[in-house]
């Protein structure tokens, strides 16, 4: 245990050293991808761009760019925002409001989506706990929704 | 009596001895003797040899003994074997004018070599050399659908007769005549086996095609339709054995992708006693992603004990679990209700639950399906047709009523007072993406307490690198049925943060359950917190670097991009850290990251050499990283396919190897880009494995063809 004292300690200083580093960002979130829905806020923005691959240093899943009144916005869609049947319906140039949390990951802001609102259709990203809803998700919750039950 | 009569008896007595013994005066012949015969030498398991003749004489002259003798036949109570029309593995019949036939003997599930014994009385003793070849095997596979709209979530589970030249034959212990395998497949979307037969697999010749090991393996519907429920009249698997028994596999068209094992099943049997389980799927309320994990206890068939978490698309169980009912049971449940059928002859059987409640508070049924690979070792597959998943669940051994904290490692190396292991960790494929890996040792085996580190990759978010993070936590088993928690309080691990753990038998494989003399011991893990994963500790036994070489079997499920996937397995010898020019496998890359579409890549190249890290001799920690002082990238090498020519045909990827031991090792992609889980298993014997004998020699360590 002593040697592994020694050595979790000597690790737990080099990371004592880096945290004093010069940092040019906010710290990263330490829990990426949990999501408190009581932290949600809401924006309004224009479509920059489209990505539905991420580009690189964004984390996976489509992103949107957004021009915002506070400045650019890197919205993450998940892995099926823009796939499938019921996917946002999004293009460069549109207005759109998006319901989510701010986060900071691989030491730049994103803003997790968990709805997308495009004219007066409002479109599920996440559930409540953040977790990507699929296109088979939206789906079935659309049947029930017809009243066709599972 | 005079001295006459004396000596009379006397004479008759010796006389009679000489006759009984076989013993005579001169060098003639045996007064008794037996000889026996087999149809074949050889049988694929669970086929017949025939029926045994014996021919029993007298001084070497057949049918003059009166009254007709009794021979009995008797094949070994354990190990390989065969069986005998009773259900035994012995049987008497009588010698009718010197010869006695013995009924069907049927060969068991062992593989191997044996002898069965022919004996008569007056004492003589033949025997009968047999070998039982190929083997019953089970595989099961998760991952990615292209097919039917996909992506989607899949799980594939079955089992086969494979024979020695690597033919799918039929299973002669099954009640259908001519079926060489069973399966079910699942995605949840319109593609389930029909319950509950599932899937027939037909006899094929050469569906097994190896060198050194590393193959395919085809399996064909004998479905009414022609096809399986993906619509396809094949399926095709990378096959990568590790030993005789166990191999890594993938799903190696373009129809889907995934990754998984395939292990030699032996002597299947009705479930019975303690299990710890682990699943993940996707639910039937949201396509969403789902774990469950737990022990339970089966007798006769029905559960008599357990409790289980469940971490729904982020709506977890409460704390402690949720518990199983023990019968009697009130009516209506207020819990789920849990039966287990007997297997069939491939091995597979039902285990049927009512009562459960998803995250929507909708009570749900659940059919699973099992294919036995052994009494401790039963792979799960979900075959509701709205819901898809598939697991593990293994034996408890003596952690089912004596599970404690420390029986989560092993005694440390520097401290055998404190608890050490590996564990490994990775999502399924629809909720958040992240493959974990680290490095524990339990510092207070009463209370608790932790510290190690960790690796952890989420949608590319990466913690590890260079300086990897220092977890500490505590582990919890409230009880002694092996039902508990790791914490992670150090709160610099990302989301993994609370994870259910629950113990297996100490003497149990989990990656090669068949094996039986290394990298024993650990649990199945389920996330508990906002992630959806599940993943598997192994007791850390040895983190010498000078154990990590010889050849190794590696395999990895590999995430990217929105819901993309590769897979692959292979194989390597490593001599001083490195896999040199050795490592060669098979990837299947449907979406196309090496920008070549939809490509099944044989030949593929893996460059591999660990570096060791400063601590690696506490940890068991490697790294492969394009920022190290050398830069040493796990870089993987597709051959160009002539038809499409890839964008690039190398790809580094930075990679963390945890060692468990020299035979078993955890490793983990946290690219920004991709993340990925997977094993190395060090190799073993592979004389037995199917169609190796049309396979060459394993491949030769560095240092073996060095000495040459």
């Amino acid at each position: 245990m002593k040697r592994l004292s020694s050595g979790l300690c000597v690790l737990a200083l080099l990371l004592a050293v880096s945290l004093l580093a010069p940092v040019q960002t906010a710290a990263n979130d330490k829990k990426p991808l949990s999501y408190d829905v009581s932290k949600e806020v809401t924006l309004n923005g224009t479509v920059s761009s489209v990505l539905e691959k991420p580009a690189q240093g964004m984390i996976m899943g489509s992103h949107l760019l957004l021009s915002t009144s506070s400045g650019p916005v890197d919205a993450s869609l998940a892995s099926f925002g823009l796939r499938g049947k019921g996917a946002a319906p999004v293009a460069s140039g549109q207005q759109i409001e998006v319901t989510g949390i701010m986060k900071t990951i691989k030491d730049k802001q994103v803003f997790l989506v968990r709805t997308v609102k495009v004219g007066d259709e409002v479109y599920t990203i996440r559930n409540e706990h953040g977790v990507p809803v699929s296109p088979h998700g939206r789906e079935r919750a659309s049947r029930k929704t017809a009243g066709e039950g599972l | 009596m005079n001295r006459k009569t004396y000596a009379s008896i006397l004479a008759f007595t010796l006389m009679a001895i000489v006759f009984l013994t076989g013993c005579s005066s001169s060098s003639a012949p045996p007064v008794v003797g037996i000889t026996a015969t087999s149809p074949a030498a050889t049988a694929t398991v669970t086929t017949a040899y025939g029926a045994f003749t014996a021919t029993v004489t007298l001084d070497g002259i057949a049918n003059i003994l009166s009254p007709q003798p009794a021979v009995t036949f008797t094949a070994p109570s354990t190990g390989a074997s065969c069986t005998f029309a009773n259900g035994t593995n012995t049987e008497t019949d009588t010698a009718v004018s010197g010869v006695a036939t013995s009924s069907v003997c049927t060969a068991n599930y062992v593989p191997g070599a044996f002898t069965v014994s022919v004996t008569t009385l007056p004492a003589a003793v033949a025997s009968i050399s047999l070998t039982n070849g190929g083997g019953v095997y089970a595989f099961s596979l998760s991952g990615t659908e292209i097919v039917n709209g996909g992506p989607n979530s899949y799980a594939l589970a079955g089992s086969v007769v494979i024979d020695a030249a690597g033919d799918l034959v039929p299973n002669g212990l099954s009640a259908t005549a001519n079926v060489a395998g069973e399966q079910d497949y699942n995605d949840a979307f319109g593609f389930t086996s029909t319950q509950p037969g599932g899937d027939i697999v037909a006899p094929e010749a050469l569906a097994l095609v190896l060198t050194n090991g590393q193959g395919t393996l085809t399996l064909t519907s004998g479905n009414a339709s022609g096809l399986f429920p993906n619509g396809n009249a094949t399926e095709t698997l990378g096959v990568q054995f590790v030993n005789n028994n166990h191999a890594l596999i993938t799903q190696f068209d373009g129809t889907a992708t995934s990754s998984g094992t395939m292990d030699l099943v032996s002597l299947p049997s009705v479930p019975n006693g303690s299990f710890a389980f682990t699943l993940s799927g996707v639910d039937a309320n949201a396509y969403a992603p789902i774990v469950l994990g737990g022990v339970f206890t089966l007798s006769s068939g029905g559960l008599t004990a357990g409790e289980y978490d469940q971490n729904d698309a982020g709506t977890i169980s409460p704390p402690g679990g949720i518990l199983f009912p023990v019968p009697p049971v009130t009516v209506p449940p207020t819990a789920p209700i849990v039966t287990a059928s007997a297997p069939d002859a491939f091995g597979r059987g039902t285990i049927t639950g009512t009562g459960f409640v998803d995250n929507g508070a909708n009570p749900y049924a659940a059919a699973l399906n099992y294919y036995a690979v052994g009494p401790e070792a039963l792979r799960l597959i979900d075959v509701d047709v709205a819901d898809s998943g598939s697991g593990s669940a293994f034996g408890q051994g003596t952690n089912a009523t004596a599970g404690a904290i420390a029986s989560l490692g092993a005694p440390c190396a520097g401290n055998p007072s404190q608890s050490c292991g590996v564990f490994g960790l990775i999502s399924n494929n629809f909720g958040f993406l992240y493959a974990a890996a680290g490095y524990f040792d339990i510092t207070d085996t009463v209370g608790g307490a932790f510290e190690g580190v960790g690796d952890n990759d989420e949608e590319g978010s990466v913690v590890g690198g260079a300086t990897p993070p220092v977890i500490s936590g505590t582990v919890n088993f409230p009880g002694v049925d092996g039902y508990g928690s790791m914490v992670i309080t150090s709160g610099n691990f990302q989301d993994v943060e609370t994870l259910g753990v629950y113990l297996t038998d100490p003497t149990l494989n989990l990656n090669d359950p068949n094996n039986t003399t290394s990298g024993l011991g650990g649990a199945v893990v389920a996330e508990l917190d906002a992630l959806q994963g599940t993943g598997v500790v192994a007791q850390q036994t040895a983190t010498a670097t000078t154990a990590f070489t010889g050849n190794y079997a590696f395999g990895s499920q590999d995430f990217f991009c929105n819901i993309c996937e590769f897979d692959f397995v292979g194989q390597g010898a490593v001599t001083n850290l490195s896999f040199g020019t050795t490592a060669t496998g098979l990837l299947n890359d449907p979406v196309g990251l090496f920008g070549s579409g939809n490509q099944q890549y044989p030949g593929v190249t893996f460059m591999a050499a660990p570096l060791p890290d400063f601590y690696e001799s506490t940890t068991g920690r490697y790294s492969l990283f394009t920022t190290n002082a050398t830069p040493n990238p796990f870089v993987v090498t597709v051959p160009v396919p002539a038809s499409n020519p890839p964008a690039t045909t190398s790809i580094p990827f930075n990679v963390v190897v945890y060692q468990a031991s020299g035979t078993q090792l955890f490793w983990v992609d946290e690219d920004n880009f991709s993340l990925a889980l997977g094993s190395i298993e060090q190799q073993g014997d592979l004389s037995l494995v199917p169609a190796a004998k049309r396979a060459r020699a394993p491949a030769k360590t560095a240092a073996k063809a060095k000495q040459k």
